[in-house]
């Protein structure tokens, strides 16, 4: 079938003062209908803004600076403002960070719906009430709250309450940015468990965007690994998850203690990631990867399909199997100079 | 429970500062140079009147006792006898305060409409031509003196072009049955034209500069990106979430607009010859009437301290976030 | 061997003088600066820019009183006064009042609320409540009445403003001037230095005023034009000094001369002009300060 979205080359821009900065470059993955997938990295790796350039509500500062993002059927990058306005919301919805700063303090959550329901989904009054009681019972909130204040809400109420905007004119894509990280461990896990259910229920197709890989494996169907800008890894989340072949996503692993293997310490990755405004000319994970060749420091890998849709941007991706037994020692990660 | 609290403080702290003005007041007035009765007693009066009033406010007891009396007479809104009028001060300010309102409310409705409306618009143009001038030209009108604007309306639209009357509330002659048939008719209308107008394009500024700040703070908010990537129309994103946000500082703000411009009346009032509190201080000062430049001070002092308590109030109310916790 | 307080005190002036830096990044401010300027010569050399005596009654060669002239009439560069006075002249020794007002008005302002934001918040408890009720009541207090009543008790004079305004206004440099303090107070190296038993009053002059000093100058630059305006109400409505020529005096003898009626613009709108050319400048020398004080606003 048909992918839903399917990214290809996509790159964005930051100017900053004179130079541009390309926070995004040569994206390319896809996304299928009914899915989630799981775009995961550091923060400033570029996964906020390639979430949100697919709602085309950038920075000031920031532009598309080329590829395509072909949305059932039409690509949303070279879509003229009045036709992707129209799909914003109705088609592509967004679900927030932080849903206190997200919703508008000086309304009810129940009128901040019923602007949406009717301005953008030409729902009566009236209607739009019924249909605002529904969300808010699929979200588990008590129809009664809808004329409370943003502020009265707990932090994952509020998530909630977003997750039910997002999901008011029956999208078929939500992008949701780093939707559980301000909340607990257990309440992470009922948003996620109420997100897969109403994903699965209606159908639709997520993008999940975050920092934390335990998350992915939680409720991913798919993941992309992203790195300083660039795709470094994408495929279904358990072959890219138990069979990693770049060695940040085989880093990415032992740094989180839900995926690190039994008896295994957590390990961080030493270093930060390349300052984008003077990338390094190979691969940018090389300064930081403990497998990093001549090769790997001169030229940009080209992404490499294994199986299965399992995509690879490493030099030694052939190696793989051999690599990923070294990365399982932490001594891999701690010896290098 | 802790809002309440925080009223009542705040309440308190409101009858302490109208003590410490009645207070300062009421040495102003006793201490100044020359004869201390001279606030009461005026020099024309005959001596039984003089005695009448000696007994009245006790001026022939020692100061502290004086000061008790003045303090149970202002409690019973009495403030002495006008010298020039020979009325009570307080029919007479209470007679002067409507004109006064009137011309402040209806001023400041004007500034604000505008004021907010093209603060907004400056926020939404930022960076463009129109900014870069608009803003210096904003700040030269707060730089204004106001009663000189007010001559320079008089001059060319009373004296030159002869449109509008050249000051007062009503043509010379005129009577209304009451004030009600005065302040709806015509001729106060056109009589309040300049003064509003000379009043309004002064505050202006503040309402404008005060909206476009907060609405360059509001932009930058989750909230309006978040109203934006809803699809939802500029016009929406504008005026219903970032203005609506931006509104609420500037909202208190007319409050304390409310009480300062009260007190810069008092120069419009004397260039238009309207007959307001502040052109009777002016007067009443002028003319050594001791009691009524007293009351007049006060209600004008009252005017202000009340405001300055709304606008405090007024902002626990209109925000959510600090009402509903 | 280094002494190591030497850089530090190098620092903390250099922050101190950072903030009295002239803003010459922004081109209004600039602009505020140059009309400072052209005010500040034409002060200093009134008696040699101005061609008469500003307070002389002139007379025309046939002894006729030399009034209402309009401008350009015998050699009046901006005609005369119906007291047959010159315009021009009055003009150019108005912007000396006009400066000494507001330079004056303006370091009371900022010296007294200074003062009182920086012992209030570096002292603290009930000196700290008592000074802050005192600026409550400040606040409280209609500001132009109150002159109006203060310049009709005591003796008429340009310096009543000055004395009403260091009177009322320093409540809002005050306030501003403590809260800074608040928080400078709890910065570590004052703490340090009270740990280590400096005196307060060193403290306050080593530590806290070097970093109140551009805030005071901020809040001092946008006293000058309200003194400015005041001076000119004041004089406007009878209440200043008859000996002294100032533009709101200016303005109170047009407006009581029908001015307005006989339609003498010439008389009545320099005046004006120069006083709003006085207060704005200092307008956009203020914000040229906070741009600097607070870049972060950039607006």
């Amino acid at each position: 079938m048909e992918p839903l979205l399917s990214i290809r080359d996509l790159s964005i821009a930051y100017r900053v003062g004179t130079s541009e900065m390309l926070a995004v470059e040569n994206a390319s993955f896809d996304v299928p209908r009914g899915a989630i997938v799981g775009l995961v990295g550091e923060s400033g790796c570029g996964k906020t803004t390639l979430a949100r350039s697919l709602t085309r509500i950038l920075a000031d500062n920031a532009r598309i600076a080329g590829g395509q993002a072909v949305f059932d059927g039409q690509d949303i990058m070279a879509l003229s403002e009045r036709r992707m306005n129209a799909l914003r919301w109705r088609e592509i919805a967004f679900i927030p960070q932080s849903a206190m700063n997200s919703l508008d303090p000086v309304y009810t959550v129940g009128s901040q719906l019923a602007e949406v329901l009717c301005r953008r989904g030409n729902l009566s009054r009236r209607a739009a009430r019924r249909r605002s009681e529904e969300l808010f019972e699929w979200v588990g909130i008590e129809a009664g709250r809808l004329g409370d204040y943003p502020h009265q809400f707990s932090g994952g109420m509020r998530q909630r309450v977003a997750i039910a905007l997002a999901l008011a004119l029956d999208p078929k894509l939500i992008i949701a940015d780093e939707p559980v990280t301000a909340l607990d461990v257990i309440v992470q896990r009922q948003i996620l468990d109420q997100l897969r259910e109403l994903q699965t229920r209606l159908g639709i197709s997520v993008i999940l965007v975050t920092h934390d890989i335990s998350v992915v494996a939680y409720v991913c169907d798919r993941v992309v690994v992203m790195y300083a800008g660039h795709v470094a890894e994408a495929g279904p989340m358990a072959a890219t998850l138990t069979r990693p072949a770049h060695p940040y996503t085989m880093g990415l692993r032992n740094a989180f203690p839900d995926l690190a293997s039994a008896g295994g310490q957590l390990t961080p990755i030493e270093g930060a990631p390349p300052n984008l405004l003077h990338p390094p000319p190979g691969c940018r994970f090389a300064a930081r990867c403990p497998f990093a060749q001549p090769a790997c420091t001169d030229t940009v890998p080209a992404p490499v399909t294994l199986d299965d849709d399992h995509v690879v941007a490493c030099h030694r991706w052939a190696e793989a199997d051999t690599l990923r037994t070294r990365a399982e020692r932490s001594e891999t990660w701690m010896a290098r100079t | 429970m802790k809002a309440i609290t925080a009223i009542g403080s705040r309440l308190l702290q409101t009858l302490f500062v109208l003590w410490a003005v009645v207070t300062i007041l009421f040495l102003m007035f006793r201490l100044m140079p020359g004869n201390p009765m001279a606030a009461y007693i005026d020099p024309n009066f005959t001596p039984e009147q003089q005695d009448a009033l000696m007994a009245r406010f006790g001026l022939d007891r020692p100061l502290w006792e004086q000061y008790f009396i003045y303090l149970g007479n202002l409690l019973q809104g009495d403030l002495g006898e006008s010298f020039f009028y020979r009325t009570p001060v307080t029919e007479r300010i209470l007679a002067l305060l409507p004109n006064t309102l009137i011309l402040t409310f209806s001023s400041l409705i004007v500034a604000y409409a505008f004021g907010i409306l093209a603060g907004s618009y400056l926020a939404w143009k930022r960076g463009s031509r129109v900014e870069q001038v608009a803003v210096p030209v904003v700040l030269t009108t707060r730089a204004m003196p106001e009663f000189w604007l007010g001559m320079i309306l008089l001059a060319v639209f009373s004296f030159t072009l002869g449109w509008f009357p050249a000051g007062g509330t009503r043509p010379p002659g005129a009577e209304y049955d009451g004030y009600w048939a005065l302040y709806t008719s015509r001729d106060f209308l056109v009589h309040l034209t300049l003064p509003v107008l000379t009043l309004a394009i002064y505050s202006q500024g503040l309402p404008l500069l005060l909206m476009r700040s907060n609405m360059l703070d509001v932009m930058k908010e989750d909230f309006v990106t978040m109203a934006r990537i809803k699809g939802l129309s500029p016009f929406t994103v504008v005026i219903r979430h970032a203005a609506r946000n931006a509104l609420l500082p500037v909202t208190t703000s007319f409050a304390i607009a409310v009480g300062y411009q009260i007190q810069g009346n008092v120069v419009v009032e004397t260039v238009f010859s309207w007959p307001g509190l502040g052109r009777e201080l002016v007067r009443a000062v002028s003319a050594s009437d001791y009691p009524l430049a007293q009351g007049a001070f006060l209600m004008i002092a009252v005017v202000v301290i009340l405001m300055n308590l709304i606008a405090d109030l007024l902002y626990a109310l209109l925000d959510p976030r600090v009402t509903r916790e | 061997m280094t002494n190591p307080d030497t850089p530090r005190r190098a620092g903390r002036l250099r922050r101190a003088f950072a903030g009295l830096r002239l803003p010459l990044h922004d081109p209004l401010a600039i602009a505020g600066l140059a009309i400072y300027a052209a005010f500040i010569v034409i002060a200093i050399f009134a008696p040699q820019i101005a061609t008469h005596d500003p307070t002389e009654i002139l007379f025309t060669d046939d002894f006729q009183l030399a009034a209402d002239l309009r401008p350009g009439e015998d050699g009046y560069i901006m005609g005369t006064t119906t007291l047959g006075r010159d315009v021009f002249s009055q003009l150019v020794w108005g912007s000396r009042s006009a400066l000494v007002i507001g330079l004056t008005a303006a370091f009371m302002v900022a010296l007294i609320g200074s003062i009182v934001g920086v012992v209030a918040g570096y002292f603290g408890g009930w000196t700290d409540t008592l000074l802050m009720r005192l600026a409550d009541v400040a606040f409280g207090i209609p500001f132009l009445p109150f002159v109006i009543v203060l310049a009709a008790f005591l003796e008429p004079s340009i310096w009543n403003v000055v004395i009403a305004m260091a009177l009322i206004l320093w409540r809002d440099t005050g306030r501003v001037i403590r809260s800074q303090t608040l928080t400078l107070r709890t910065r570590a190296y004052v703490e340090a230095a009270r740990i280590s038993g400096s005196s307060d009053v060193k403290i306050i002059l080593r530590h806290i005023v070097p970093n109140v000093l551009p805030l005071s100058f901020l809040y001092g630059s946008i006293a000058i034009g309200w003194a400015i305006l005041t001076e000119a109400s004041i004089s406007f409505l009878g209440f200043g000094d008859p000996t002294s020529i100032s533009w709101g005096y200016m303005l109170q003898d047009a407006y009581a001369s029908q001015a307005l009626s006989k339609r003498s613009y010439y008389w009545f709108v320099p005046p004006g002009l120069c006083i709003i050319l006085i207060v704005s400048a200092g307008f956009f020398i203020s914000r040229g300060y906070e741009k600097i004080l607070f870049p972060k606003l950039d607006r």
